[in-house]
């Protein structure tokens, strides 16, 4: 493959917020700089972890308790979601300022198309590229890495070139010379067991993999391999998507408990406590599911679910938990002992869109909604569950942890007069200043 | 939306006998990139109410003032009402012109009292490529914020110990109970305030 003349036939950035979860909590806090942090505390499991400490071997996944093994200095915190996502949407309006086709691909990186956007903004795509970074860097006050080059899989390869706070400019011309210094394996999209396949063939570094013509590759190799293939030429196979997320479409609950149980009748009150926080949030924004996800996860980690489709859409705990409670003994193991459970609402509609049924349990769900209408006016004035249902009596009497993992984000905490603990204002916090 | 902006357009070539440039239309429409300007041209361009040349330079194509509609009435005159309204903000926008790069935080201590911050009092602040002198600032020393007026000594030497890093720059309380600080070591502006918000 020759890689031609031409630096950017297509220009594209690919932004990667470093140690993303890490890094919020770090700019939120001056006390936490230089220090090795870690989220996830609420999971008991690493959500992200600064450099310090994945050069130390802490991994995002890893245990806590292993991790104290590590590093027993790093300092845990509970994940923060409402400061991340606040973070994550700056990122992409700071993207924005420079192009409008911004794929806005997970909570901590985002794609944009540069292409054509030169004269618009009176400078070159490196230029641009920095720019982006500049202002992200100093508004947000974490770092990014960035690449810059003329498809997705390649950009991906600039950004993670150097990291933390790379900046890696690849025009298409010259991408050879960072493709032979590139292990196949490290490729976005080619995990370990095509590696291991195409090593087999002498395919070595991203370089080896990209010089194979294309009647080999369609013969050797599946689709989406075929596709990074064509984007190391400089062939855009992978579009932006510029679609913007529709929020809400589902609403997920799920929480640990520590001591982790054996007893049913535990396990199905937390289960019914998420049920009723989930039903709580899609009454908030008079939202019905029609169809619902529940599952348990055991002590090692192994998940066992169902999908359930309702008789109708329903933002009604007694009408989601009636039909769990039919398929909850399918799922649940005796002797094994479990750590979480968790409810998903899927495919979220408008709560006033309600179908009459033809015997008339839509109009008995209804009366339970007004019930519930109260309830939510009742928790407003005195908190959260100051009424919630016997099947969750277990769970909320007890909470989810005996220990400290139950802390909350201090956000929660630190509100300002006219706050609650419910609603805060859509602006990251960096706490007290005297 | 659309049709204010291309009212606007329309109305500065009445006035001024010639199109507007791609910064004049962004204080035109209150615009804060290029790009958004690019795309509202796009649309002119496609209505046929302006053309580009090649160098992407803007002339008039079919660029009349018709008669506004201020919403259709049964009888009577039409209302201003309507059309005063487009003019307002919300305090989203007045209190943080700049959303991506706007922070708020607790003010804890009484050190800028006589600039009118009381404890209790929400600050908001923004992140800036560079601070200048008389601004209140956060500053982060010994990985603690604080606020202060960001000073520069210019008349008086560096007193000996500053580093070279602080700069001849100090920190200055408001409130005659506290000294000035002269950082030297760990020593960085993170922010300037721009508002402060007290809820009663």
């Amino acid at each position: 493959m020759s890689w031609g003349h031409s630096s950017f036939p297509r220009a594209i950035l690919h932004v990667d917020g470093d140690s993303f979860f890490a890094s919020c909590e770090i700019a939120k806090n001056p006390r936490l700089r230089g220090k090795p942090v870690i989220t996830g505390k609420e999971r008991g499991i690493v959500s992200a972890c600064t450099y310090d400490l994945k050069a130390k071997g802490v991994m995002v996944g890893m245990k806590l308790h292993e991790v104290r093994k590590i590093a027993p200095d790093a300092i845990v915190l509970p994940s923060d979601y409402e400061s991340y996502s606040l973070f994550s949407e700056r990122m992409y309006e700071i993207v924005r300022r420079y192009t409008p086709t911004v794929d806005e691909y997970s909570i901590d990186e985002c794609f944009a198309d540069l292409t054509g956007m030169r004269r618009v903004n009176k400078m070159n795509y490196r230029d641009m590229a920095h720019a982006i970074k500049r202002e992200l860097d100093t508004e947000l006050g974490i770092t990014f890495s960035v690449g810059l080059s003329a498809t997705k899989v390649l950009a991906k390869v600039g950004s993670k070139w150097k990291k933390p706070n790379g900046f890696t400019v690849i025009p298409l011309n010259e991408a050879s010379t960072y493709l032979k210094k590139l292990p196949v394996g490290k490729l976005w999209g080619i995990g370990p067991n095509t590696a291991a396949y195409l090593t087999k063939f002498g395919i070595h570094t991203a370089f080896d993999f990209a010089q194979k013509d294309e009647s080999w590759v369609r013969e050797r190799v599946s689709k989406p391999f075929y596709e990074v293939w064509k984007e190391l030429g400089g062939e855009v196979v992978y579009e932006l998507n510029t679609e913007k997320k529709t929020e809400y479409q589902s609403i997920s609950k799920t929480k640990t408990f520590t001591p982790p149980s054996r007893e049913e009748t535990f396990v199905f009150s937390q289960l019914s406590k998420n049920v009723e926080n989930a039903c709580i949030k899609a009454r908030r924004w008079n939202l019905a599911a029609p169809e619902v996800f529940f599952f348990l996860k055991t002590q090692d980690f192994q998940y066992r679910g169902f999908e359930i489709k309702l008789p109708h859409p329903s933002a009604v705990p007694q009408d989601i938990l009636g039909e769990v409670r039919k398929y909850f003994p399918q799922i649940f193991r005796k002797g094994e002992l479990y750590r979480a459970t968790g409810i998903t609402l899927l495919k979220l509609q408008s709560a006033d869109l309600m179908q009459l049924d033809l015997f008339g349990a839509v109009a008995e769900s209804q009366g339970l909604k007004l019930v519930f209408d109260s309830i939510d006016s009742i928790s407003e004035r005195y908190g959260k569950h100051a009424i919630f249902l016997g099947s969750s009596f277990q769970a909320v009497r007890f909470g989810a942890h005996l220990g400290d993992r139950g802390d909350t984000p201090a956000r929660t905490r630190q509100l300002f007069k006219g706050e609650t603990v419910r609603r805060r204002l859509a602006i990251p916090m960096l706490g007290e200043v005297n | 939306m659309y049709e204010r902006y291309k009212e606007k357009i329309v109305n500065f070539y009445y006035k001024h006998k010639r199109m507007p440039g791609y910064a004049e239309i962004m204080s035109l429409t209150g615009f804060r990139s290029k790009n958004a300007v690019f795309k509202l041209i796009e649309k002119l361009c496609e209505e046929g109410v302006v053309q580009k040349d090649a160098r992407g330079h803007l002339s008039p194509l079919n660029i009349s003032r018709g008669a506004r509609l201020l919403g259709l009435i049964e009888a009577g005159f039409p209302s201003a009402a309507e059309e005063e309204l487009l003019d307002v903000m919300d305090f989203d926008e007045y209190l943080t012109p700049n959303k991506e790069s706007s922070y708020i935080l607790k003010v804890k201590g009484d050190s800028m009292i006589d600039a009118g911050i009381h404890p209790g009092d929400m600050v908001i602040v923004e992140r800036k490529q560079s601070y200048k002198p008389g601004q209140i600032v956060i500053a982060c020393i010994d990985s603690e914020y604080t606020m202060k007026y960001l000073r520069k000594q210019d008349d008086k030497p560096a007193r000996a110990g500053d580093s070279g890093r602080s700069g001849g720059y100090f920190l200055e309380p408001a409130n005659a109970k506290y000294k000035p600080i002269y950082p030297s070591e760990n020593f960085r502006v993170e922010a300037v305030v721009t508002a402060v918000v007290r809820k009663y």
